[in-house]
């Protein structure tokens, strides 16, 4: 299942190329002789300028391409514990009302990597890769060799130590404070261990894959993957969540409410 | 090779199905402040508009049926989702405007909705917000 979701990803993602800008240049290379990252991308599954909701798209309809403009992570299987399906079911089944996002809260990167709707910017250094999200003005600091720090606080993005392997930057995760949401109702522990994959396979793509390890709530990793698409003169802005977030008053308000409350859940 | 045959809303619809196991939301799903089975449909003046995050909102006097005039609140992406799409703060829409939107209520029946496709007074139209559904994931986990 794993290899064939690759292989038909990598198609795809060659389908699309072709279809739209045949010219493919190569990745560009640092002084160092390194594959150079540097660049502000978006999670999108073609090439070319910013891929904004394609016009025509019939707005009465819950369209299935939201999925793909908001978000172009492509999952395995995700194999739960039987406490953490259960827990995932119950999170889908009140549509992700305790979503830590909404209260503004950081989360890991197999998470904030694959939103589309926000760019996400790479500074690369012969010490340092540093990463830029514009989704909650986060970043990371990836200091390129080491190891992690022995003094190491639990954090919601967690600690980052990379390495370069060949052509592709790999980036060890460990680090987490319990109670991150990443995809599929799948909240995290802080046994969270992720080991990322950035690979930039030609001048316009950087490819992402991320193996999620968590041995409290998943019975083995599984991966997942997404296209990272460079965005020229595209440029990140300030993103302050807590600026005016009425979230979580809107849905203590609407959970006290009877029939609101009840209509949270799927099937009422 | 089959790549010139593929049309971008057929691969968009291939890309679809890879992604329904991740089902990822920005900030919150929409479904859980909003309900995808009642849309609406209302035309209104604009009262204020707030250029904000995580959210933009817009509110807008809204005649109802009796005459009585109602205040809705609109809320729609973060202004640099906006901006990246054709909205310019203080020209697109301003207090005064006249505005039309599609959208859907929220779960409580008040007068506050998800804000999909704006009519501007000129005629034009441009999208406020994501559709509905997104960010919600499957019903069943996978």
């Amino acid at each position: 299942m794993r290899t064939a979701c690759f292989v038909m990803s990598c198609v795809l993602g060659a389908s699309l190329a072709s279809a739209q800008t045949p010219k493919i240049q190569p990745a560009p290379k640092t002084a160092d002789g390194k594959p150079d990252l540097t660049g502000v991308y978006q999670a999108s599954p073609r090439r070319g300028d910013w891929d904004a909701e394609a016009p025509g798209d019939e707005p009465g309809v819950p369209a299935p391409r939201s999925a793909v403009s908001i978000n172009t992570t492509a999952s395995d299987p995700i194999p739960f514990t039987p406490e953490a399906r259960a827990r995932a079911q119950d999170i889908l089944n009140h549509r992700s009302i305790d979503d830590p996002t909404s209260r503004c809260i950081f989360a890991a990167s197999p998470r904030i990597s694959g939103v589309g709707l926000f760019p996400i910017q790479f500074v690369q250094t012969p010490t340092q890769v540093i990463i830029l999200y514009e989704y909650l003005s986060s970043h990371r600091v990836i200091p390129v060799g080491g190891k992690h720090p022995e003094d190491l606080s639990p954090s919601f993005m967690g600690d980052s130590v990379g390495r370069w392997e060949g052509n592709t930057f790999v980036v060890d995760v460990v680090g987490f404070k319990p109670g991150g949401w990443l995809t599929g109702g799948l909240v995290t522990s802080d046994a969270l261990h992720l080991t990322e994959r950035y690979t930039r396979v030609d001048r316009d793509q950087l490819n992402y894959e991320v193996t999620i390890e968590d041995a409290k709530v998943l019975t083995k990793p599984f991966t997942q993957r997404t296209t990272l698409m460079l965005r020229e003169g595209a440029r990140l802005r300030e993103y302050s969540c807590a600026e005016n977030n009425m979230d979580p008053g809107v849905y203590e308000k609407m959970l006290k409410d009877p029939a609101a409350s009840q209509s949270f859940i799927r099937g009422k | 090779m089959m790549s010139h045959s593929v049309s971008r809303a057929g691969a968009a619809a291939l890309l679809a199905a890879l992604v329904s196991a991740a089902s990822l939301s920005a900030h919150h799903s929409f479904g859980v402040a909003f309900d995808a089975t009642k849309t609406v449909t209302l035309t209104g003046v604009i009262t204020k508009v707030a250029w904000t995050n995580p959210h933009t909102h817009i509110w807008l006097d809204v005649k109802d049926a009796n005459g009585q005039v109602v205040n809705w609140m609109l809320e729609g992406y973060p202004p640099n989702v906006l901006e990246r799409t054709g909205w310019k703060k203080d020209v697109t829409i301003k207090v005064g405007d006249t505005l039309t939107f599609f959208g859907w209520r929220a779960r409580d029946g008040s007068p506050y909705a998800h804000l999909r496709e704006a009519t501007l007074a000129d005629g034009k139209k441009l999208y406020f917000g994501p559709p509905a559904g997104t960010g919600e994931g499957p019903a069943t986990v996978k």
